[in-house]
């Protein structure tokens, strides 16, 4: 790689600046543009790199102030439009949640519905309140929560089609966000393969309607340490009559 | 915190590249403070030194399913990155941006701290002994424009030594750097 001489040769005397920093501005951008074009003088400044960064183990740590990591999170992409979710959700895919996971949960709440006492519909009735179903998709379609309201119970039912035992280090916590106002309000966790009947208040169960969002988010473990999801959402789909 | 080890940071690293956000969150409480060292020397400006190390989270969260740990350990790849972004914002104050000495900004050459853990202690070791080996005025050259990020042209006025001459310096400083790591 080297002349036998004393001195580098031109291609990797100029690696060596470059990853060191001591080219000028337009500089720079040259040899930025010459790595993108030749791959062996992108690995040469690589090497290079790889060479002289041990020594930033020198410089004394310091401290930055506390408004920068909440500067960070807002400058993420947003995950809802991120092309880079099913990406993301590829550990749950590779698991192999599909037709027959989603099969599994409607037998789920077929069972539960199956359970229940008749409900007897008195000839004045009000209205008919029929149960509400929601399937909470990826971005990418896939299926990964399966949520009923019950209105007479004034509960929500919802059911991991995630593969028990996925991902210990994090949580799913599940969310209701009524178009009304569209902010979130937590119900609580669900385990991965299990399905959970989460009673309502009565000030959220009037939210739950047709059209209201049931969202799932992989939070750290104890929940979303703010007041809506703080990790990202895996699944959302809204309330509706199937 | 307990302490952070290489191996946890590719541990993280792998999950920021499947997009968890906790692990990015993590990943910056571990290697926050080294960063912005890294940027706070280069610019001895807290406010840009904040705005860059914003940038340099952002671009390790988007390019981070580019990270290969065969070619670089963790804290090779995002201190290079730190100082990427620091020195191209250093760049644009001018080539002669920090041509003069700051008092308080000694080079640092002290042993590895417990972060240091961060890195791997045989390298950082290594590369420490191999600047020994250099003359002083050449590892001088060498590690202020790695600590700073300066241009030949800023280096050559600190050091009072015309630019061809500082050059040549380093240029022969990093060959014998890199015969000395790699026999």
């Amino acid at each position: 790689m080297s002349d036998t001489g004393l001195e580098l040769t031109e291609t990797e005397g100029l690696a060596a600046e470059h990853a060191l920093g001591v080219l000028t501005a337009s500089e720079r951008a040259q040899a930025e543009r010459r790595m993108a074009s030749e791959p062996a003088f992108a690995q040469a400044v690589d090497d290079w790199r790889r060479r002289i960064a041990p020594l930033a183990a020198e410089v004394a740590p310091v401290q930055p102030s506390n408004e920068v990591w909440p500067r960070i999170e807002r400058a993420l992409p947003v995950n809802d439009n991120n092309p880079q979710l099913a990406r993301r959700l590829a550990f749950w895919r590779s698991a192999t949640v599909g037709a027959m996971g989603l099969a599994a949960a409607s037998l789920m709440v077929a069972v539960y519905l199956g359970n229940r006492p008749p409900v007897v519909i008195p000839a004045q009735a009000p209205a008919v309140m029929p149960m509400l179903n929601a399937s909470l998709n990826t971005e990418g379609g896939q299926p990964l929560f399966v949520a009923s309201y019950d209105p007479v119970r004034q509960a929500l039912i919802i059911t991991s089609l995630v593969p028990p035992g996925t991902d210990p280090l994090h949580v799913h916590q599940v969310w209701l966000i009524p178009p009304e106002d569209g902010v979130p309000r937590s119900l609580g966790m669900v385990e991965p393969g299990t399905a959970k009947t989460v009673p309502l208040d009565a000030s959220i169960s009037d939210l739950a309607h047709e059209g209201t969002e049931i969202a799932v988010s992989v939070e750290p473990l104890g929940g979303s340490t703010q007041a809506g999801p703080s990790g990202p959402v895996a699944a959302i789909g809204a309330l509706g009559q199937i | 915190m307990p302490a952070v080890t290489a191996d946890d940071l590719s541990a993280l690293m792998s999950r920021v590249a499947v997009g968890d956000r906790e692990a990015l969150r993590q990943l910056y409480q571990a290697t926050s403070s080294k960063l912005f060292g890294v940027c706070l020397r280069i610019l001895s400006d807290k406010d840009e030194s904040e705005d860059v190390l914003q940038e340099v989270y952002v671009t390790i969260w988007r390019r981070a399913d580019r990270f290969d740990p065969a070619r670089a350990s963790v804290m090779t790849w995002i201190s290079t990155i730190a100082r990427n972004r620091a020195i191209d914002r250093l760049r644009a104050r001018g080539p002669l941006a920090r041509a003069d000495q700051i008092d308080d900004m000694e080079i640092a050459d002290e042993a590895p701290s417990a972060t240091a853990l961060l890195e791997s202690a045989e390298q950082v070791g290594a590369l420490q002994r191999c600047l020994a080996e250099l003359d002083d005025r050449t590892e001088t050259a060498i590690r202020t424009a790695f600590f700073e990020g300066v241009t030949y042209e800023a280096l050559a006025q600190r050091l009072d030594t015309p630019l061809g001459t500082v050059k040549s310096w380093i240029r022969r400083g990093l060959m014998k750097l890199k015969g000395c790591l790699e026999p």
